[in-house]
């Protein structure tokens, strides 16, 4: 098959199986929120869920810290040592509840608490973990292959071949030459190049992952974002020259006034700019997902409040529009991983660089 | 109910994990796939580059032999052109003398043909004045008849070929005749 046919059945079957997927866990009504939230299982509908692994590290009065381990939360719950954390209902060991509970997949939702003492750290897999793992995976898959043809000499000393090696390539000197380069210069390039390589295709498939049937985007967790920024952030910091850190404290040729003022903002500058790189990345991947299952919505809410033929009525608009937004998602897709890099380029080769006074700021 | 995940909720457990598999990730492509992907990338294009300017050195180099390959076949053929006009001037010049010497020789060879058939004229004169003498004695004994004696037949012959010598050739073999 062509692949324009491919893309276009693979976003006619995203576009049809999210909603789905959206409702199957809310059958009473529509939550695109909860659809792009984190969770503890993973999504196959129509086949079922999987539910992932809990680790829970627990401190009590009785045995201290300990690590409890179940392969699911229905184990978790049956083992009766965890319990959901229903604030209006009582803690029960009333197996007929938690079965109900379990029949209605409400479970999954619930917050977990120990039966005594208090959860410590929860080490739970979480659904954005397991993409943010496939997506290490395909990373894995594709580069060590790749740098096995390098290695063989292909492309070492003779020209690349396939598209495979051909379409990579591309990209990898897309982010030396554009990204790299540019920003940290010639000589230092190559120190930060393998960082800024791994965060542009891990957010990149991590973005991508989030538009395939049954996927989630990693991406769209906040948690994740942050873990990318602080990456960028501590290399920053961790590289920064002489000439950064006295910008920072003790900003040159200012008077003393204009110095005290600027000091506190220098050092707030230091963390507005990881902490923007956070929630650009997550805002900006979370909001085309919650656009994209909203515009699904329409259909059922339209159906909802004004019956069947307002919403079969909506149905080719909403899926007009929901087409649209898909093809912005793929664009978007690539543009945040490449603002990802490029800003954290800048934050580090700004950093980096040693200048002498006399040159203008 | 609470639910355990929304879109803002910090993840502690979830921050761990990911830092680890992220690092992972880092270390194991930064070694293993990075490190080969981009010297191999590096490599290939310094060599790019340094046959480019090879072929560049190549091509001035084979200019610069043609330029003196040509200058060298003007030179040469400058040299045979010159070989040529001297060899022609020499040639020229040898011709010149051989003429100049055989019209020597053969002005030689007609002076001395003259001074030959010069002498040669004298000598038969002379034969033939003695000739003519003994002619002239015999023929004035015959008319004479023995009237004179000898030495004054000389002395009148004697005489007479004086006068013919002072007298025209013609003269004289008129006279004889």
């Amino acid at each position: 098959m062509h692949p324009i046919h491919c893309l276009t059945c693979l976003l006619c079957s995203v576009a049809l199986l999210s909603p789905l997927n959206t409702f199957a866990a809310d059958e009473d009504e529509f939550d695109a929120v909860h659809h792009t939230a984190d969770a503890y299982y993973l999504d196959f509908l129509p086949i079922g869920k999987v539910e992932l692994p809990r680790i829970f590290v627990v401190r009590s009065e009785l045995t201290g810290y300990s690590l409890r381990t179940y392969w699911s939360t229905k184990s978790a719950l049956r083992s009766g040592e965890m319990h959901p954390d229903l604030h209006t209902e009582t803690h029960g060991n009333d197996h007929a509840d938690l079965d109900e509970l379990i029949a209605s997949g409400k479970h999954l939702d619930a917050t977990l608490v120990p039966d005594e003492g208090s959860v410590v750290v929860d080490f739970s897999i979480t659904k954005h973990l397991m993409f943010g793992l496939l997506a290490s995976g395909i990373l894995l898959t594709i580069f060590l292959q790749l740098a096995n043809r390098y290695k063989r000499g292909i492309g070492r000393t003779s020209a690349p071949r396939g598209l495979f090696q051909n379409l990579f390539e591309t990209l990898v000197v897309f982010v030396r030459d554009d990204i790299a380069i540019p920003n940290l210069g010639k000589q230092h390039h190559q120190r930060f190049l393998p960082y800024l390589l791994t965060a542009f295709f891990f957010i990149l498939t991590c973005n991508l992952l989030g538009l395939v049937p049954f996927g989630a985007t990693a991406t769209s967790n906040l948690n994740i974002t942050a873990v990318l920024a602080a990456f960028t952030f501590i290399l920053t910091q961790v590289n920064g020259s002489k000439d950064h850190w006295r910008h920072v404290f003790w900003p040159p040729g200012m008077p003393i006034p204009v110095k005290l003022l600027l000091i506190p903002t220098e050092i707030m500058g230091l963390f507005t700019k990881p902490i923007a790189l956070a929630i650009r990345l997550f805002a900006n991947l979370t909001a085309g997902h919650l656009v994209i299952l909203s515009l699904i919505g329409m259909i059922f809410t339209f159906t909802q409040l004004f019956g069947e033929v307002a919403g079969s009525g909506v149905v080719p608009v909403s899926l007009a529009f929901t087409l649209f937004v898909m093809f912005l998602e793929i664009l978007i897709a690539f543009i945040q991983a490449y603002i990802f890099t490029i800003l954290s380029a800048l934050f580090i080769g700004m950093a980096i660089a040693d200048h002498s006074h006399s040159e203008a700021h | 109910m609470v639910l355990a995940a929304s879109l803002l909720s910090a993840n502690v457990g979830l921050v761990v994990w990911f830092t680890v598999v992220f690092l992972a990730l880092l270390l194991i492509l930064r070694k293993y796939a990075w490190g080969p992907i981009t010297s191999a990338l590096s490599e290939r294009e310094e060599t790019i580059a340094t046959s480019m300017n090879r072929a560049e050195e190549a091509l001035a180099e084979s200019r610069r032999i043609q330029e003196s390959n040509a200058q060298i076949r003007r030179e040469a053929e400058q040299d045979a052109q010159r070989l040529l006009r001297e060899a022609r001037e020499e040639a020229q010049n040898l011709r010149d003398q051989q003429v100049q010497r055989t019209r020597e020789e053969i002005a030689g060879l007609r002076e001395q043909a003259q001074e030959e058939i010069e002498r040669d004229k004298e000598r038969a004169l002379q034969t033939l004045r003695s000739e003519v003498v003994d002619l002239a004695i015999l023929a004035a004994e015959k008319v004479l008849q023995e009237n004179l004696d000898a030495s004054r037949q000389h002395a009148l012959v004697d005489r007479f070929i004086d006068e013919l010598g002072t007298e025209a050739g013609p003269q004289a073999s008129s006279y004889q005749a």
